[in-house]
């Protein structure tokens, strides 16, 4: 049997190919993703081993502030520590380090680097340094207060040359620099697509910190000592009042290795998510292929039947099929996702993000894995279908039709109902309270139930998607019409992937579509000003404080606040404040103060929304410690409480917190109302005007900020969507697939067709209508599903303040069009097929 | 004035390979279709009766001569018209397989009409459908009608457009002898009643005998014609053939 099942395989390579196709698909990005993080890791990995080759200590402080998503605030170490730890006997040179914000100001007075999502921009110290992280490639190290140093990339992105002036934003302002060298860092011309102003320390210090405070330092050993025994002689030297650690330089190599590792942790396992929502997609097209061509060779099989093959031989030929098909297309995708690897290292080097270079790493459990997975995948879809064949009555041999029995039993629409039924009752459960865990179990549900559903849905929906091409494409409209029902299985197999596509996209299209309408809401409300000047430093720099009151110095203003972030510790847990200024903010951003005024928020006193006071049972008088990254505690009484926390969050401080302590605090809007009687023309000049003096931020209408802030979740739309495109993609091959077996099915009904008058162009036009209308049915039903499945998201999401659920309507209309065009492009190449049928072949055969 | 003959193939030959190989399925063949007549093809097999009415109904290329049907030469035609012409000139009857599955009786009926966007004449449809009988079966499905049923509706579809010809090739080599002579019964009405013109390709005498007249190839070539005739003629005239 054996023999006989690989004779029938590769008697037969184009349908090897094909069904192949669906595998290499499914596990080309699953090897695609593993080779891409593997490499990416060891590049970086190779990077800080490279960098902190000649660090043999480094000393920190212990005080950590633990933000939202991994962030971290580390407190700074007094500069006094530098001539403390020279004085250790065994350290050769030393350097101080600082690592914070700064901007690089374009030739054209626009931003280097891109704006919130991408990389951060730094300024940091660069010193002629044993250690140094940095090495000069032109020019030198800068020395005084007027002097620059950039990297390799963001001169190159700013065509900045030797002896430019360059100008930069940070902490203390906006500032011109002379630009005196070029640096690299380790091999790479910029690490990870962030951009460095490098400055000597005293000006690093001043311009981008505070003076007399350094983020780390840097310890090279004269070789006398081991790197243990050195880390212990500087930590001995250091009191321990200062707070700090000393690290080998192998720790943190190892440390910084990790913490990039872990960030590209959260990236791999999100293409890995949809590597796997991708290869799922694909085993529905696997299986569909198996079912068709098992059905094809109905009569082969009864054949073996008739002449003493057991079911179980049967059954276990078509096995053997699939491990073979299973090991050619996984081993085929294994190596396409190395070019796929490839590929998306160039994406990204086009999207200006300079990855460092390095070898690729193929890790052996990619190997493994890909293969294995694709095998185990494409084996258990074939199971059904193989199943099913020996199944075949030997009698089939002699039936003139080998066309797949198509038996819809009632079990299956009562089990499809039932799944259904079951998913619906857990979602119900849960907005009666019981937990949010059934969601994800009742979707699951609704899902299969769908799935299950298909071939019972499919014939009435194809024939209803089908009415309008029977009515303007005539005869033809009709056959591509009842093609696409006449086999209901079939055709709900072949849509299934496009349904799974499409209803996460649905899904995510409208849960983006209410967090839109939710944020526009949410700044008509609170925002009642006229202009905006916003900033994309998410979490890591910002606007200048000074430009909020420069801009409530002009004329045209009658009032501008600024809203700014800080993070602190509350009850050790590491905490987002919102900080406004008391002053100003009446009138222009409303928090919805319920109790207490804004005078008296004070930097001995705190706001807390409303929710919080009632989950705390907190209330005016209270008082909450918080520790500052400086890890100076301060103790605030509750002075107010506010009910319109989707923006402000639990608390809110007066910026002036701040003031007398290491810690820098930047805003990030500013809301400006105008005087009454100004126009909105030199409105616009005047701020324009402030807003260049710094070089950042940009100035918007209310309407043009509302916007902004409700579009940004288009970003990720952006991102997810372009993770599905496999999915999609596989989809459409899938569509491909089982029309070129569904024509080579029909080879002598098309022949007919011809013969009694059918033209190229009609048998064409039936294809790819019958394409059409099978992915319409997919995305129809998708969408359904999808809206339901982000309406559950949405409630799901009601503790996290969303409310409303808006159906995404621009995007289902797209999909729709797209599905469209979708059925258009899959059905050129068996359309083409279908009119290079053999006539006379097809009409004569008996 | 209509032409006497529906139908014309003059010093037509198809060849198959080269050289050696070479094998003369039709060699220089020579033949008119009357209009308004039944024409039977007969021979034994390979003789190139199925392969003559293949170049001359536009379905395979001939390698040499000419065929014209109602006046047009098809030697000339692309695809594209070659198409047409089968569409709208040339009705057909195969032996199986002759229905489309997803169409109903009447979709299947109208076909040809349906696919050039012709409405027809709906009289002569009618008429048509009452000949062969199939008034209660129009909406059914192929799979729903039985071998003979099947066969009446391919008989009414290759009616419908009111062709200048019909090519059947063994129209009733699947069927049992009752409901084959049924139907060639409606091919005789068709010819009698309705004014068309037949040519079937059989190798039954008693199919043949319906015609009224009888081309005989063998070889490649025509080896003989016979009119008016019966079952009884048939075989005498085959057996001088000398099979």
């Amino acid at each position: 049997m054996l023999r006989i099942a690989l004779k029938g395989i590769l008697g037969r390579k184009a349908r090897l190919v094909l069904t192949s196709l669906a595998v290499i698909l499914g596990t080309a990005f699953l090897s695609g993703t593993a080779v891409f993080s593997a490499t990416l890791n060891r590049t970086f990995d190779n990077l800080f081993s490279d960098v902190f080759r000649s660090v043999d200590s480094y000393v920190r402080s212990t005080q950590v502030i633990e933000a939202d998503f991994g962030a971290e605030e580390r407190q700074r170490i007094p500069a006094e520590l530098i001539a403390m730890i020279e004085a250790v006997p065994g350290v050769g040179d030393v350097q101080a380090d600082i690592q914070a914000f700064a901007r690089i100001i374009g030739k054209d007075g626009e931003p280097l680097g891109s704006d919130g999502a991408g990389p951060p921009t730094f300024g940091s110290v660069g010193e002629e340094f044993q250690g140094a992280l940095w090495t000069i490639s032109e020019g030198r190290f800068a020395a005084g207060p007027t002097e620059v140093v950039l990297d390799e990339a963001s001169a190159k992105a700013g065509s900045f040359v030797l002896n430019d002036k360059v100008k930069v934003v940070a902490q203390a302002g906006s500032r011109e620099f002379t630009l005196v060298g070029i640096a690299g860092y380790g091999d790479v011309r910029s690490p990870g697509g962030a951009t460095f102003a490098l400055f000597d320390l005293a000006t690093a210090q001043e311009f981008l910190a505070k003076p007399g405070f350094v983020d780390a330092i840097l310890i090279s050993g004269d070789g006398s000592a081991s790197d243990e025994e050195l880390a212990l002689a500087i930590n001995a030297a250091v009191p321990s009042s200062y707070k700090t650690e000393t690290l080998t330089g192998a720790e943190i190599t190892k440390e910084t290795q990790d913490q990039i590792g872990s960030a590209l942790s959260f990236f791999s396992i999100l293409l890995s998510t949809f590597s796997y929502i991708a290869l799922g997609v694909g085993s529905f097209v696997i299986y569909n292929v198996f079912s068709i061509s098992a059905a094809q060779r109905q009569r082969e099989n009864a054949l073996l039947r008739a002449i003493g093959a057991s079911k179980k031989q049967v059954t276990r030929a078509l096995m053997i099929e699939s491990v073979v098909v299973g090991l050619f297309g996984s081993t085929i995708g294994f190596f396409s996702g190395i070019g796929l690897s490839k590929g998306l290292s160039a994406l990204l080097k086009a999207a200006s993000i300079d990855l460092p270079s390095g070898d690729l790493v193929v890790p052996s459990s990619a190997v493994v894995n890909t293969i294995v997975v694709g095998l185990i995948v494409t084996v258990a879809s074939a199971w059904l279908p193989a199943r099913r064949a020996g199944r075949v009555p030997p009698l089939a041999a002699m039936r003139e039709t080998a066309i797949e029995v198509v038996a819809l039993t009632r079990r299956r629409t009562i089990f499809g109902l039932a799944l259904i039924a079951l998913g619906a009752a857990s979602i119900i459960a849960v907005t009666n309270g019981v937990s949010n865990t059934w969601l994800g179990l009742g979707i699951l549900f609704v899902f299969s139930g769908t799935i299950t559903l298909g071939p019972v849905i499919a014939r009435p929906v194809a024939m209803l998607l089908g009415k309008p091409a029977e009515k303007f494409r005539g005869v033809t409209g009709t056959m591509a019409r009842q093609n696409s029902a006449r086999n209901p299985k079939r055709t709900s197999r072949t849509a299934s992937p496009v349904l799974i596509g499409v209803a996460l996209v649905t899904a995510v299209a409208a849960l983006a579509a209410s967090i839109s309408t939710q944020i526009d809401g949410v700044f008509t409300q609170q925002f009642k000003g006229d202009y905006a000047i916003n900033t994309n430093a998410r979490g890591f720099g910002g606007l200048s404080p000074s430009l909020a009151d420069d801009i409530n110095a002009l004329p045209e203003v009658e009032r501008a606040t600024g809203i700014g972030l800080l993070t602190v510790k509350i009850d050790g847990k590491g905490q987002n404040l919102t900080t406004i200024n008391p002053a100003t903010v009446e009138g222009v951003f409303d928090i919805g103060l319920t109790s207490g005024s804004y005078a008296d928020l004070t930097p001995e006193t705190i706001f807390v929304s409303q929710q919080y006071a009632e989950n705390n049972d907190a209330k005016l008088g209270d008082t909450i410690a918080v520790t500052l990254a400086d890890a100076q505690v301060k103790s605030l009484s509750i002075a107010g409480i506010y009910e319109f926390d989707e923006l402000a969050g639990k608390y809110t401080v007066s910026r002036d917190l701040t003031k007398d302590t290491t810690v820098i605090t930047f805003d990030l809007g500013v809301y400006i109302k105008i005087k009454s009687g100004v126009s909105a023309e030199s409105a616009r000049t005047a701020l324009q005007a402030a807003v260049d003096k710094y070089g950042q931020g940009t100035l918007l209408s209310k309407r043009e900020y509302i916007d902004l802030q409700s579009g940004q979740i288009n970003q990720l739309l952006g991102l997810i969507y372009g993770l599905l495109f496999l999915s999609v993609i596989i989809a459409v091959v899938g569509i491909i697939i089982t029309l070129l077996l569904s024509v080579f099915e029909r080879q002598r009904e098309i022949g007919l067709l011809r013969a009694v008058g059918m033209t190229k162009s009609q048998v064409r036009t039936t294809v790819r209508w019958e394409s059409v209308i099978t992915s319409l049915l997919g995305a129809v039903v998708g969408i359904v599903l999808g809206v339901g499945l982000g309406w559950v998201i949405v409630y799901a999401l009601r503790d996290q303040g969303l409310s409303s659920f808006s159906v995404p309507v621009g995007s289902t209309v797209s999909i729709l069009i797209m599905a469209f065009v979708v059925g258009v492009l899959a059905a050129v190449y068996p359309a083409w097929r279908a009119t290079r049928v053999n006539l006379l072949a097809a009409i004569t055969t008996a | 004035m209509k032409n006497p003959s529906a139908a014309t193939a003059t010093n037509v030959s198809k060849i198959y390979g080269h050289g050696d190989s070479e094998v003369r399925a039709l060699d220089n063949v020579s033949v008119q279709f009357e209009t308004g007549k039944f024409t039977a093809i007969m021979g034994p097999s390979g003789s190139g009766k199925s392969t003559l009415m293949h170049c001359m109904a536009g379905l395979d290329e001939m390698t040499e001569g000419s065929v014209t049907i109602a006046d047009i030469d098809i030697a000339s035609l692309k695809d594209k018209d070659l198409t047409k012409l089968r569409r709208d000139k040339i009705g057909f009857v195969f032996q199986s397989f002759n229905l489309v599955p997803t169409l109903n009786a009447d979709e299947n009926i109208r076909l040809p009409l349906l696919l050039g966007n012709n409405k027809g004449n709906e009289e002569w449809i009618q008429k048509v459908i009452d000949t062969v009988h199939l008034q209660d079966r129009l909406t059914h499905r192929p799979s729903e009608l039985s071998g003979g049923q099947q066969q009446r509706v391919a008989v009414a579809r290759a009616l419908a457009s009111e062709p200048a010809i019909i090519f059947a090739d063994e129209p009733t080599g699947n069927l049992d002898s009752t409901t084959g002579n049924e139907i060639l019964s409606f091919m005789r009405k068709a010819v009698d009643e309705l004014g068309q013109t037949i040519v079937m390709v059989t190798h039954d005498p008693v199919s043949a005998s319906y015609a009224d007249r009888i081309v005989f190839l063998k070889d490649g070539k025509i080896a003989g014609e016979l009119l008016e005739p019966t079952p009884e003629l048939v075989l005498d005239y085959m057996k001088k053939l000398g099979h």
